[in-house]
């Protein structure tokens, strides 16, 4: 049995975030990167089914500019047996069409078994990529996920997914499945010593993808801008002592507090 | 009867024990605000075992007219059924725009449905505007630090709409719309509905609370929400809630989650603490009358839904804060 996992590096959440001159996106340059929260959820949850089975192989790809390979390595210190990077250092916005099209052209010439995404990457949020690259294989796809158990005889899998309002639907799909995995629904591991020593000598593939630039990408990112404020947001100024006072002040003419 | 230069929309309604979501209303209004750009007949499309009962709320609040599709197979959700279906409704009526919740349900079928109609997808939209004769979709990107502009560079175009943003449709006086019922047959292939369940349990005492503080990732550790309790403390009428986040490591209870898969809240005063303010957050609190924001980050997208911004790391403002407030009743 084999399995994929699908990763991304995003930008850590206390960045800021600087419109660059062509108004469509942001600087680059001092920005520090991370694995995608979603996706560690989803690499763990391919690591625990390998840890059960170790005749599972297990593979991680990413899709993405040089720095692609960091999180690649960083997977693989966590105990992915290979990683795969395709390359692709478009300037600003990638569509998700043309990610997931990466990535089915890489499964279609690549068998596996059961695919892994997160179920949406922190820094776009479109929640796109995993069943995008799902229908483009005509593969199954649930979102969501936050459990999930292969089958005795590996021909299928029990999945639970979260809906809103607290409520668990439950699925089986047939394999070859992709699973789009829920954040926090597992601890991920930390990268062990012998792995990192191992992931700092293992080759990742890097495949040049012409489909950059090639696939249609449907959507075309016009612009970016800074949020409008929807409310007042009256800044306070001064020291802690200072601020703590200005909102008692505030909360008192409010009557919130007595 | 539409109009030879009118264009479609169809609205995907959601539905969940026999009850109409209360996104669909807000669908309908960003149909609506489409509509007003580019001149389109409306139509809502729900998908069901017996939906057409459902459909009849729809079509007596909003006046838009509703395809019922009763479908034997659909007890329960199931994407495979909701491709197909919406994909052989469109063959036959092509439409420009397909308008759907940004719901985990919504999500799960809105991409392959993208896929196999060769249409384009843009999930979350928050808000749209026209830009030379086509219609821009306005998104968060960046944890809420910044609005992606996109546009589709072909028709049909596929949306979610985030919830909590638009004024639900509900016009004065409309009259219902018709309803057309429909009944198809459709066996999935690769997937099968095994069943639903409630996991977790919410109680009211977020959703009725005067006064919500509550904790985000900021917090640091599980120790430090002892402070937030301790604020609370200070408010009558106050319950401590929290971001998801804090959920899933185990934190806070799920009756505690503030946002789009918790509660919906709308108190009086919502103390943000350590809380970046993306968008799941905000559709849950978005509505509270006045709302105090803490965080260290001063680009925090909270910030900008804030009436009140503290810029400190809540770990050294809250005991100030608690001090100060003591010395004030303690004379």
């Amino acid at each position: 049995m084999k399995l994929l996992v699908c990763v991304k590096q995003v930008p850590e959440s206390d960045s800021s975030f600087i419109i660059d001159d062509s108004q469509k996106w942001i600087y680059k340059e001092p920005l520090s990167y991370k694995m995608n929260r979603f996706d560690e959820s989803a690499l763990e949850e391919a690591l625990s089914i390998r840890d059960s089975n170790k005749s599972v192989g297990l593979d991680v790809l990413s899709v993405g500019p040089e720095n692609s390979k960091d999180i690649i390595r960083r997977a693989l210190g966590m105990g992915a047996d290979a990683g795969i990077h395709i390359f692709c250092d478009a300037d600003g916005y990638i569509s998700p069409f043309v990610t997931a099209a990466c990535i089915a052209s890489y499964i279609k010439e690549n068998i596996y078994d059961l695919i892994f995404t997160g179920a949406m990457s922190e820094d776009y949020m479109q929640g796109q990529v995993g069943p995008l690259a799902a229908e483009m294989t005509g593969m199954p796809c649930v979102s969501f996920v936050v459990k999930q158990e292969i089958s005795p005889d590996q021909k299928s899998i029990y999945v639970e997914r979260e809906m809103d309002g607290g409520l668990i639907e439950s699925f089986e799909l047939t394999l070859p499945a992709l699973l789009t995995i829920q954040g926090g629904i597992n601890k991920p591991r930390y990268p062990s010593l012998s792995n990192v020593l191992r992931a700092n000598r293992a080759e990742i593939r890097t495949i040049n993808s012409d489909l950059i630039g090639k696939t249609d990408p449907k959507q075309i990112n016009s612009r970016i801008t800074i949020p409008e404020k929807r409310r007042d947001g009256y800044v306070l100024s001064g020291s802690v002592q200072e601020k703590a006072a200005k909102l008692i002040r505030i909360l008192s003419q409010k009557a919130f507090i007595t | 009867m539409r109009k030879p230069d009118q264009k479609l929309i169809f609205i995907i309604a959601e539905h969940h024990e026999n009850k109409v979501k209360s996104v669909v209303f807000e669908l309908a209004a960003c149909a609506d605000k489409i509509k007003k750009i580019c001149p389109a007949e409306i139509k809502v499309i729900i998908l069901g075992r017996e939906p057409e009962k459902l459909s009849f709320e729809i079509t007596h609040t909003t006046g838009l007219d509703a395809v019922a599709i009763e479908i034997n197979e659909l007890a329960l959700y199931n994407a495979e059924i909701y491709k197909t279906v919406i994909n052989n409704l469109a063959e036959e009526f092509p439409p420009s725009f397909i308008i759907i919740g940004h719901t985990p349900c919504g999500l799960d079928f809105a991409s392959g449905l993208a896929v196999r109609m060769k249409a384009a997808c843009i999930t979350g939209v928050e808000g749209l505007s026209e830009a030379g004769g086509k219609i821009c979709f306005r998104r968060q990107m960046f944890y809420g630090k910044i609005n992606a502009h996109i546009t589709a560079d072909s028709e049909p175009v596929i949306i979610t709409v985030q919830p909590g943003i638009f004024e639900p449709y509900k016009p004065d006086n409309a009259s219902p719309g018709r309803v057309e019922t429909r009944r198809v047959e459709c066996a999935p292939k690769f997937t099968l509905a095994k069943g639903i369940r409630r996991c977790k349990f919410q109680d009211s005492s977020i959703s009725e609370a005067k006064v919500i503080v509550s904790a985000g990732n900021g917090i640091g550790a599980k120790e430090n929400l002892d402070l937030i309790y301790r604020l609370a403390d200070i408010f009558p009428g106050s319950a401590v809630g929290g971001s998801r986040i804090l959920i899933d490591r185990g934190w806070l209870e799920y009756r505690q989650q503030v946002g789009l898969t918790g509660a919906q809240a709308a108190p009086e005063l919502y103390m943000a603490c350590g809380i970046s303010g993306a968008s799941q957050h905000l559709a849950g609190m978005r509505g509270s009358g006045f709302i105090v924001s803490i965080n260290k980050d001063p680009g925090a997208a909270i910030f900008n839904e804030s009436d009140v911004c503290v810029v400190e790391d809540l770990n050294k403002f809250i005991p100030v804060f608690i001090e100060e407030y003591g010395k004030k009743t303690d004379p």
